[in-house]
């Protein structure tokens, strides 16, 4: 095994990653920015070595610097985490190109996987299902018209490069189609340098299901069970779970042996995820596969007891996968609720700030990966995750009932957080049911307001803080502050 | 219930909770207090247990609640999180601005200043507001005015003198009428 890796990454991800590396015995180094110093995973990593300026570009995205980093601190692997540099080809390329070891897969796979067209290609011809449409980019919107006729509007206009939701239009009828095509296309080549589209099958009424896959060097490829993520807010997942509450065991096992092919044909090494897109008639599509490990990872450890990023670095190190299929097996049921910092209020706007209480929800089958702590300063300069509260239980129901119970145990004062949103969330009536698809939120919650219970308890609250004050440590406030005359004017002018 | 229910020294704060108005009464005794809020009652009793958190019993119900912020506290209870501020409080630091501007006793510069202009002479019927001196401070003028109706007794300044907050710089004798 490795004996030091490093870890281009920061917050609750980079500790999480450090976290099984000392488990394994394995040193780790981490780097930073100026904006994080006191970050997490500075204070719980081996080593750590100093990036730069807090914009991505010249400390988390700095290929130079980190391989730099890498180089000094003798590390013999590097751990991108998600986010930044994790899906980046050129990085990878750079790693192996030094003689270092790309924690993921190989580069040309994170670039045929990135490319729109060219993943749907590479599933199509090997079997797996993807989303009815086009499997090549087209400019002629006469084509479009035909292909939209054939598979029934709505439908998609996509760029076959980038992402974020740039380049997209939905078309919901034949007289919508050249201007969509034209404005995604000129989109498209102001964004990403490349006007290509195509056009894909939209679907109203979608699940978002991914497996997660796991291969070794040596031709070993098996999934890890499902997650549904279909509660997205600002193309965004906030709520996932495992298992999904409409696969059945049939509709599993043909999904993930779709997975494992998908994986194969991409020529996948080390963990990955393939998204599918399940309609209201459990037909699956594929949808993309992401080159890293995922956000959402720690529900699938939970229900199958797997530490998805040990297999990470025994499969970048050469090892042939411990387990089989068969071992693979998911034990109750398990949530995941990401708590950044923002403000549900006001369209989920980052709210960056310090944090000046932090309480961690405890209790058995509660995990909570968190990336701050009482005092810490939450940069603006990067995705403001505070942390992902996981719970495990024996079922879906005892497992909303937790989540719901640590949610409320949950307590960040300084910032705002989802918190309450989420507590609202796990309690409707959609949720309860399973009735999640990617419009959820937007369906149920769009306007939503924090419920006016307890709002006495509040006043009560209020006053008794203030009456009890002097009870307090006095952390503010406490030294004298220069007076300006007209401050200490009184009644004049 | 009724007797245990009366409060007897009633103090009262009107509260902005969520941007809603909640008005308390209550009644403090060390480490409890009865509450009357619109018509519902609440005994409780409470500990501080940290700098953020309370442990307080309200009718009975055990609850951690956690509080954080100065003027305006966020409030933590369940998970769920409330904006709370005294609305009277807010209120007076508002009047208390509006009576710097509008409701001066005595005629004093607020800092010391050099005095550009005396407009009123001994013997002058004056109005409330009218504007009695000018004087200039860290490059600004300001007026003083009338702070009530009434005759000029005496003018205790002169143009260029440096004057002192607190010197009361023209003796008016307020007028009967205006009383």
């Amino acid at each position: 095994m490795f004996k030091k890796i490093l870890i281009a990454n920061r917050g609750e991800i980079a500790l999480r990653v450090i976290n099984t590396c000392k488990e394994m015995g394995v040193k780790t180094v981490s780097v930073y920015s100026e904006a994080d110093d006191k970050a997490v995973h500075v204070l719980n990593s081996d080593e750590s070595y100093f990036l730069g300026a807090p914009e991505p570009s010249e400390s988390y995205l700095n290929i130079d610097k980190i391989i730099e980093a890498a180089k000094k601190t003798g590390a013999e692997a590097i751990h991108p985490g998600y986010g930044f540099l994790a899906e980046n080809s050129s990085f990878a390329e750079r790693c192996y190109a030094e003689g270092i070891v790309f924690i993921g897969p190989p580069a040309k796979v994170i670039d045929s996987m990135g490319d729109k067209i060219t993943s749907r290609k590479i599933m199509n011809e090997s079997g797996v299902p993807v989303t009815p449409g086009l499997i090549s980019a087209e400019a002629d919107h006469n084509v479009m018209k035909s292909e939209a006729e054939k598979i029934g509007y709505p439908v998609l206009i996509k760029a076959t490069a980038g992402g974020g939701g740039k380049g997209i239009r939905v078309v919901n009828s034949e007289d919508e189609m050249e201007q969509a095509c034209t404005s995604a296309s000129r989109e498209a080549a102001n964004a990403f340098g490349n006007g290509e589209i195509y056009l894909e099958k939209f679907f109203t009424k979608a699940r978002h299901i991914e497996f997660q896959v796991l291969a070794d060097k040596h031709g070993n490829c098996i999934h890890v069970l499902e997650r549904e993520c279909s509660i997205q807010r600002r193309h965004q997942k906030i709520i996932e779970e495992t298992p999904s509450s409409v696969l059945t065991p049939e509709l599993r096992e043909e999904m993930g042996k779709a997975a494992v092919a998908a994986a194969k044909a991409a020529g996948y090494i080390n963990a990955g995820t393939v998204e599918f897109l399940l309609d209201e008639n459990n037909n699956f599509y594929f949808l993309e596969m992401n080159t890293r490990l995922q956000v959402e990872h720690p529900v699938t450890e939970m229900v199958t007891g797997i530490d998805l990023v040990k297999k990470q670095l025994e499969i970048a190190w050469g090892d042939k996968l411990s387990i089989t299929q068969n071992d693979v097996w998911g034990r109750g049921h398990s949530i995941e609720c990401r708590i950044y910092a923002e403000d549900p209020e006001k369209d989920f706007f980052p709210s960056p700030g310090k944090i000046t209480y932090l309480d961690e929800p405890k209790g058995p089958g509660i995990r909570n990966d968190c990336g701050v702590y009482s005092g810490f300063e939450v940069p603006v300069d990067y995705d403001p995750i505070l942390s992902k509260l996981v719970v495990h239980a024996e079922t879906r129901e005892s497992a909303i009932d937790k989540m719901i119970k640590a949610l409320e145990e949950y307590v960040v004062i300084g910032v705002k957080t989802p918190i309450h949103f989420l507590i609202d969330v796990l309690n409707s009536n959609p949720f309860i049911k399973g009735e999640v698809y990617t419009n959820f939120v937007e369906k149920h919650f769009s306007e939503w307001k924090p419920t006016s219970t307890n709002v006495d308890i509040a006043a009560l609250a209020f006053i008794i803080d203030g009456l009890t004050s002097n009870g307090k440590a006095k952390t503010t406030g406490t030294v004298d502050k220069q007076q300006t005359p007209w401050e200490t004017l009184g009644n004049w002018r | 219930m009724g007797d245990t229910r009366k409060l007897e020294v009633i103090v009262e704060y009107n509260l902005l909770v969520n941007e809603e108005k909640v008005s308390v009464e209550f009644d403090q005794k060390q480490e409890s207090l009865k509450a009357q809020i619109n018509e519902k009652f609440y005994d409780v009793s409470f500990q501080r247990v940290s700098d953020s958190r309370l442990h307080i019993n309200v009718n009975g119900q055990s609850l951690n609640v956690y509080a954080g912020g100065d003027d305006t506290k966020t409030v933590i209870i369940n998970g769920r999180s409330f904006e709370v501020s005294d609305a009277d409080l807010m209120e007076q630091n508002k009047s208390r601005k509006k009576s710097m501007d509008k409701d001066p006793t005595e005629v004093t510069p607020p800092m010391p200043a050099v005095v550009i202009s005396v407009d009123v002479k001994e013997g002058d019927k004056i109005e409330k507001g009218d504007a009695v001196i000018v004087v200039s401070a860290m490059k600004m003028e300001n007026t003083l005015f009338a702070p009530f109706s009434g005759t000029v007794t005496k003018v205790n300044t002169k143009e260029g003198d440096k004057v002192m907050p607190g010197d009361i710089l023209v003796d008016i004798e307020k007028s009967e009428l205006d009383e």
